[in-house]
């Protein structure tokens, strides 16, 4: 036994062998059926079912070597791994079974449209993510921060408007879709105030937090150093703030995302992820909208990261990352 | 009773938006009525500022309107064409998918608490999946659960409870991970089985937090919901109703549907807090003299964690 060996598969070896296996089986049967047009007898399901069982069995022993990593990129391995054996399951039941792709595509299926489709779908993702998503965040989550400012220098402002502020946030933001959409009209202004919208509430709630929620023993200091209200706000409040105001910034992401493609359901000019997503979903093209998905998510995610690593690197000080 | 601070404040917010609602109106609708006068179409009035109240797609549309329109739509109160119902049946969808929900994210929770395995190979698609527009799905599933049977408002719960689950795993698992450290080793020197720290310990130190995630996840319910409504073949709820009006470009009908949703959405909220006032009195009167000792306790290291 190597010590490579060793390093590598440690005292997992039945872990990852048990996953070998059931990869191995599930791929077997993919390549079997690849052209194959008739249901699969029930002893191959079987070992299908087998196959996966294997794969999670593995999954569950080997995860625990990723435990204690400190490294992201090898920490990530489990899921990775998890999401493989999602897709490769999928694949072979959806083969076995010999569903239509006209119902649900097989992973295969989708990653070829997504390579064929591929400018059209990026023409929709600058729409729905550059002009409409993107625009609208940026828009309100600064009139969010302004507002928050506001709110927590006049008391007044605070008790008249944070309130509503919260109710607000107990409303489902699609309602508003339809009227602004009709309102302001189907081209892209319009989703971007929806995403405006969406995204402005958890911005002053918590922007707010961050900017009062403030060690008493803090203040007193910048009182006994005679600090103004700007220093104040420079040196104490707006650095205690960032962490919330991140937080809002992440969340944020997703809701644009999400309030942007739910825009586009009730009127788009004929572009826009959301508007491809209900029309192919409309004509059975199951593996477009699988696609249109896949590059929304990529996107989301990328765009969740961002904000993450921005975080990291602007609220580096903060307790939580020392 | 105390009356809040925070009602005067409130109320000259409200006043001043009422204030400035009617010039706003005028200002933003008189070109459209200018415009439908110039192209003579048959209007009820002469001026384009008589018109402006009157318009059939208002940009904003008049409280007279408003109010009209409040009056059709919510007449006679059990007809199907009526918010009411409408409303009980997107409410019922929203409840169901909550309800699946905090099954599943319970599940999720315990796994992510009980095996760190778990967590590292579930967690980041249990994040994805947020940040991911799971919205979009919604219309495929629809359609999908309607080829095998499952049709009604049983795809709409169950899309509903997808959007849900999110914020009541990570809840959970908070709950469950908040016990301190000091309760837990009482529970070890007990002898209690996992069992036993779990129902004894880790469930009820979990109510809170099970609460505040209710409360998050009851707004993206009713969102899943509407949504799910609006991108499918659907006879009732609220989303049938806006999407039938989009496209029927009824404007002031939709702008009553939105703000009765959104009394929709702040009632089913204020269910959720009038329950957790209910089934946790202990919070409620955290420092009250009729509070046993043990529970006082509880609910300040929570008030603290």
């Amino acid at each position: 036994m190597t010590p490579v060996y060793r390093a590598v598969f440690g005292g997992y070896w039945l872990g990852w062998l048990l996953l070998g296996l059931g990869f191995g089986l599930l791929l077997w049967f993919i390549a079997a059926w690849w052209d194959q047009s008739e249901p699969a007898s029930s002893a191959q399901k079987l070992l299908i079912g087998l196959g996966f069982l294997g794969v999670v069995w593995g999954l569950a022993r080997v995860a625990q070597q990723f435990v204690d990593t400190p490294n992201p990129l090898i920490g990530f391995t489990p899921a990775a791994l998890t999401l493989l054996a999602l897709l490769v399951t999928a694949e072979a039941l959806l083969r076995a079974y010999q569903v239509p792709p006209g119902l649900i595509p097989t992973p295969s299926r989708v990653l070829s449209t997504l390579l064929e489709v591929r400018d059209v779908l990026l023409r929709d993702a600058f729409q729905t993510v550059v002009l409409e998503a993107l625009v609208g965040y940026l828009v309100g989550c600064s009139l969010g921060l302004l507002t928050a400012l506001l709110i927590s220098r006049y008391v007044f402002l605070e008790r008249g408007l944070l309130p509503y502020a919260a109710l607000f946030s107990s409303i489902p933001i699609v309602a508003l879709a339809p009227v602004l959409v009709k309102m302001i009209g189907i081209d892209w202004p319009s989703k971007a105030v929806i995403v405006a919208i969406t995204v402005f509430f958890p911005m002053v709630v918590n922007t707010f937090r961050g900017l009062t929620e403030i060690s008493p023993l803090s203040l007193d200091l910048m009182r006994s150093y005679a600090a103004n209200e700007a220093q104040q706000y420079r040196w104490l409040r707006l650095p205690n703030a960032l962490p919330f105001i991140f937080n809002a910034l992440k969340l944020g992401t997703t809701l644009a995302m999400i309030g942007a493609i739910v825009g586009e359901f009730f009127g788009a000019n004929g572009q826009g992820l959301g508007f491809r997503i209900q029309i192919e979903a409309g004509r059975f093209g199951f593996d477009i909208v699988w696609s249109a998905i896949i590059v929304a998510s990529v996107i989301g995610i990328a765009w969740y990261n961002l904000v993450g690593w921005l975080e990291r690197r602007l609220t580096g000080w903060h307790v939580s990352y020392r | 009773m105390r009356i809040s601070p925070n009602l005067v404040p409130m109320l000259v917010v409200a006043l001043a938006v009422l204030a400035l609602y009617w010039p706003l109106m005028y200002l933003v609708n008189i070109p459209v009525a200018q415009r439908a006068l110039d192209t003579g179409a048959a209007l009820p009035c002469q001026t384009a500022f008589e018109c402006a109240t009157q318009l059939r797609s208002p940009v904003l549309p008049s409280p007279q309107q408003l109010w009209n329109g409040f009056g059709n739509l919510m007449l006679p109160l059990n007809s199907p064409n009526a918010i009411p119902i409408n409303a009980a049946v997107t409410a019922f969808e929203t409840v169901v998918g909550l309800l699946l929900a905090g099954v599943v994210g319970f599940f999720f929770a315990i796994g992510m608490v009980a095996s760190r395995a778990f967590e590292r190979a579930l967690l980041p698609w249990i994040v994805a999946s947020q940040t991911v527009p799971i919205i979009a799905i919604a219309p495929m599933l629809v359609v999908l659960l309607g080829q095998y049977g499952v049709q009604g408002w049983f795809p709409k719960a169950i899309i509903a409870a997808y959007i849900a689950f999110f914020p009541i795993t990570i809840g959970v698992a908070k709950g469950l991970k908040s016990p301190d450290p000091m309760a837990l080793d009482l529970m070890k020197t007990y002898n209690a089985s996992p069992w036993q720290t779990y129902l004894k310990l880790r469930f009820p130190a979990s109510v809170p937090y099970l609460f505040t995630a209710f409360k998050v996840a009851m707004t993206a319910a009713l969102i899943g919901a509407i949504v799910a409504e609006i991108s499918t073949i659907s006879f009732q709820g609220i989303g049938k109703m806006l999407a039938e009006n989009s496209r029927a470009s009824d404007v002031v009908a939709m702008w009553v549907i939105m703000l009765s949703s959104a009394v929709l959405g702040i009632l089913l909220v204020a269910l959720v807090n009038w329950l957790e006032r209910l089934l946790t009195p202990w919070r409620r009167a955290a420092g009250g003299a009729a509070v046993p000792a043990k529970q006082a306790r509880l609910s300040r290291q929570e008030g603290v964690g």
